[in-house]
């Protein structure tokens, strides 16, 4: 749908994007993950056509995007910025904006915004102003008001980050819903793997300003059994430990810093306790401390300690070395 | 002591008795001022938009041209203008020069930089997301510039009227291009000036006070529609 070829992105001198390809598939559900300021919302930006790469082409539907896009050829992406604005005025009439541009006003208009604003509980906003509306709730109305547009490309930078969990879950359950009535391509730049997992169909990681071999830590395709409480799966040669009332197909996966690392088994709470030796070791260039690789059973998992907690437990590529995490912190997707 | 209170009777009977000297110099001004306001904005505003929105090169020198401008002195530009309307002039065949048109012109010379100017920092101060949400949601180059604007709306007023301030005071230019002929270019200011040279102290601070109340309905009138349009 749009794709970026041999795109190079400057601001001032410092090169921020750079990209051998790049595309959103037609109907594709794709995440973008990468920590912040590798590059996720500039790329976002290209691909709304709201700037142009200092070097390199865009394509839409195959078609050369000449430099400066026609709002027509704009009109079919819409992007939700990051930390979204609203422009002067109520929320409706935010919503009868983009709507307004394409002519559709009047009972037309009223049918889509009526629609939108009931799946995303906006009604008791309506005739709200900005200055009346919470960070999550700004999030909402920018949401619904790009949805308004039915867009071929929906371009969505961090859409749960002003909202709680539980608005984030529901604005991921409108996305699935919509995307199910009428198929588009969605793209979510998000530094959190839990939301990528839980929805794209694919991911790709973006670190400083490229894209990089997605390597999703501590993350095990399973067969969940039937049943609620703790559950047993057998991954390689070890068992993991799990909460949850899920069964069939998931996603297991175990944030690297809910690891305990220790030289040998201590008496815990711990369901998981898993011994093996040490792979590798690298200093995370986000500045949190020291990942750990473990070869613990034929299953490699990493686990986050401080530079501290390295040098205190002597820890050495070959050391042995026990891994502890808890059943509840198995997260399932 | 006298002399100040006799000068302020005089104006107030002046006022009250509805002198046509007075109120035909004062439509005369509002006519001239309206006007130059209305072209120096009509231009300056979208010079200011693009000089705020648009990246291009030599953006950084038009940017201190036009700011330097806000500084010229108005008898500078009358001079200026002067030479090009005066028969011996480029502009002489216009025949505009000690026509209430030519003190238009310099008013417009003068106000130009002051709609150019100020409105680039008005539309500069506007959240840079605002012109990025309206060209998302599928907005042209004119309706987003019209969304940027509405949200620099308060600045915008005031922009327009410090220009009407600047084209409604200012003396110079309307002295030299206008000639300060009776009936027909004699405005507000030139009149004051030359009441006083003449002694008239009564008839010029009536007229001083003709300035003050147009400068203050302007004002009250631009502050009821920013109240208006506020949220």
């Amino acid at each position: 749908m749009v794709e970026l070829r041999a795109v190079r992105h400057r601001y001032a001198d410092r090169l921020v994007l750079d990209l051998e390809q790049f595309s959103v598939p037609r109907t594709g559900a794709l995440a973008v993950v990468g920590h912040n300021g590798s590059g996720k919302s500039t790329l976002l930006r290209l691909l709304a056509l709201l700037e142009t790469p200092t070097e390199g082409q865009v394509f839409f539907n195959g078609a050369l995007v000449p430099r400066r896009a026609r709002s027509s050829l704009r009109r079919r992406v819409t992007l939700v910025e990051q930390r979204p604005i609203l422009f002067r005025g109520s929320v409706r009439e935010n919503l009868e904006y983009g709507l307004d541009l394409r002519g559709i006003a009047g009972t037309a208009a009223n049918g889509i915004i009526g629609d939108v604003v009931e799946r995303l509980g906006l009604q008791p906003l309506l005739d709200r102003r900005r200055h009346e509306l919470s960070d999550g709730e700004v999030q909402r109305v920018a949401v619904a008001r790009a949805l308004a547009l039915r867009p071929d490309v929906l371009l969505l930078d961090e859409p749960a980050s002003s909202a709680d969990r539980a608005a984030a879950g529901a604005l991921y359950r409108v996305l699935a819903a919509e995307r199910a009535a009428r198929p588009f391509a969605v793209c979510i730049a998000s530094h959190q793997l839990e939301d990528a997992y839980r929805w794209a169909d694919d991911i790709r990681a973006l670190a400083e300003g490229r894209l990089s071999p997605v390597t999703p830590e501590n993350l095990f395709r399973v067969e969940l059994p039937a049943g609620d409480g703790l559950k047993g799966v057998h991954i390689g040669r070890v068992d993991l430990f799990v909460m949850t009332d899920r069964s069939g197909p998931a996603v297991l996966a175990v944030p690297p810093t809910d690891i305990f690392v220790s030289k040998e088994p201590l008496p815990s709470s711990a369901r998981n306790v898993l011994s093996g030796r040490v792979t590798g070791m690298s200093i995370d260039h986000r500045g949190a401390g020291v990942q750990i690789r473990a070869d613990v059973g034929g299953v490699e998992l990493v686990a986050a300690v401080t530079a501290e907690a390295t040098r205190d437990l002597a820890l050495a590529p070959g050391s042995p070395v026990v891994f502890a995490f808890k059943a509840t912190a198995v997260r399932v997707f | 002591m006298e002399f100040l209170a006799e000068g302020f009777r005089r104006a107030w009977d002046l006022l009250v008795r509805g002198d046509a000297e007075v109120y035909g110099v004062a439509l005369l001004t509002l006519r001239v001022a309206v006007v130059a306001t209305v072209v120096a904005c009509a231009i300056g505003l979208p010079l200011g938009y693009f000089l705020a929105t648009r990246r291009f090169w030599g953006r950084r020198a038009a940017l201190t041209v036009v700011n330097t401008a806000l500084a010229f002195p108005t008898v500078v530009v009358g001079l200026l203008l002067y030479g090009l309307l005066s028969r011996r002039g480029p502009l002489g065949g216009l025949g505009w020069l000690y026509t209430w048109q030519a003190i238009v012109v310099g008013d417009v010379l003068l106000a130009l930089p002051i709609a150019a100017a100020l409105s680039a920092a008005a539309f500069q101060g506007v959240d840079p997301r605002i012109h990025r949400t309206a060209e998302t949601l599928g907005a042209g180059p004119w309706r987003t510039a019209w969304t940027v604007a509405r949200e620099a709306r308060f600045a915008l007023a005031a922009v327009i009227t410090a220009a009407f301030g600047q084209v409604v005071a200012e003396i110079g230019a309307a002295m030299i291009v206008g000639g300060n002929i009776r009936g027909s270019t004699r405005t507000l200011t030139t009149a004051v000036a030359l009441f006083t040279s003449q002694g008239d102290f009564g008839m010029a601070l009536a007229l001083g006070l003709v300035l003050l109340a147009m400068a203050l309905v302007i004002n009250v009138a631009l502050q009821v529609l920013q109240g208006r349009g506020s949220g």
